[in-house]
């Protein structure tokens, strides 16, 4: 497949990336309908392998997928330009509005507001752990009970650090076998 | 702290992680339990900052380096964002034929749901801060269900428990 040009790699992923909300499964759809389908710089064959291995390498799925895209359009100057196009910008706002809520905590209505973003941080926590779960939920219903509430266990009450109970959830994975695979 | 260090300490949570948030557990023992460089309610204000801006969700990481160590920090923060996204591409040169062993695809799974029970565990010291009142606890709940089982934008989550914080601030 032939490169594609940096000027108009490096917007296409600078406006998709930085105007859906939602995280990273919203913007990698939106990802498929501009490289796929509007451009067809990539192939569903490509975009499907690069979506699926961004699932394994660690970190945000989001940032690898973007690297991996950037990789086949347009190797490592794609590969920086995507990321890069993807991360920065909402990283100099993250800190802005990290710097803003600092600033807001001397002021009793402020801090009332930043009160009631924070009680939604927390619904947003519990939510994604909802979401993570939906796929091991279509694999072994028993396994996404049983797994999450040993973890939460290991992690709560017996106080594991985070890194053995997620080397713990690997291997407990890799070794139970849902019904799909049977 | 050094900024190698901050950075190596986000790095680890990053590279431990496959979702977003998935990194969160590593970064609350690190920061607020083992070194005490963060309060729950300034993680819990880098999630909300993270959770605010579009694109990837993982970028709280950006906030928690920010909050440790100014503007260097928060590019320190940054980098270890983006550093694991590197991977991919060895990945597609070498593990391309590999994704479809069923023992590999069933330790992502146990890691994700493993993620599940970590993060929970780890929003609960979270809640105890912020979830002090029946308009938190509703606005906790809301989102709890709107991100678990809709595809809402976060951004009106945000919106929306700011609003609810304000009137409950009126009405004290």
């Amino acid at each position: 497949m032939a490169q594609v040009p940096l000027g108009p790699l490096t917007w296409v992923f600078l406006r998709t990336g930085n105007l859906t909300f939602g995280g990273g499964d919203p913007t990698t759809l939106a990802l498929l309908q501009e490289l796929v389908i509007a451009r067809t710089w990539l192939s569903r064959e490509q975009y499907a392998l690069v979506f699926a291995l961004a699932r394994v390498t660690p970190g945000t799925n989001l940032l690898a997928f973007c690297a991996g895209a950037g990789w086949l359009l347009g190797r490592w100057w794609g590969t920086l330009a995507a990321i890069l196009a993807v991360s920065a910008p909402g990283a100099v706002i993250v800190v802005l509005l990290t710097a803003a809520f600092e600033s807001a905590r001397q002021t009793p209505l402020a801090m009332a507001a930043i009160g009631g973003i924070l009680a939604s941080a927390v619904g947003m926590m519990l939510g994604g752990a909802i979401n993570m779960l939906r796929p091991g939920w279509q694999t072994s219903r028993l396994r996404a009970c049983l797994l999450p509430a040993a973890a939460f266990a290991a992690a709560w009450s017996l106080g594991l650090s985070p890194l053995v109970v997620i080397a713990l959830g690997a291997a407990a994975g890799a070794l139970w076998r849902g019904t799909a695979d049977q | 702290m050094s900024l190698l260090l901050l950075y190596l300490l986000l790095l680890k949570a990053t590279l431990t992680s496959f979702t977003g948030l998935g990194s969160l557990p590593l970064i609350h023992n690190d920061f607020v339990v083992q070194r005490n460089l963060l309060t729950e309610q300034e993680l819990n204000a880098a999630v909300a900052a993270g959770r605010t801006v579009p694109g990837p969700n993982g970028l709280y990481v950006v906030s928690v380096g920010y909050l440790v160590a100014g503007t260097p920090g928060a590019v320190c923060g940054w980098i270890a964002s983006i550093t694991p996204a590197f991977l991919i591409i060895s990945w597609i040169a070498w593990l391309g034929r590999r994704m479809e062993h069923p023992a590999m695809r069933r330790a992502i799974d146990g890691v994700m749901v493993a993620a599940a029970g970590l993060i929970v565990a780890a929003a609960i010291p979270l809640a105890r801060d912020a979830v002090t009142g029946p308009v938190p606890s509703v606005v906790a709940g809301i989102s709890t269900v709107l991100v678990g089982f809709t595809r809402v934008n976060t951004l009106w989550l945000i919106v929306g428990g700011a609003l609810a914080g304000l009137v409950a601030g009126f009405l004290h």
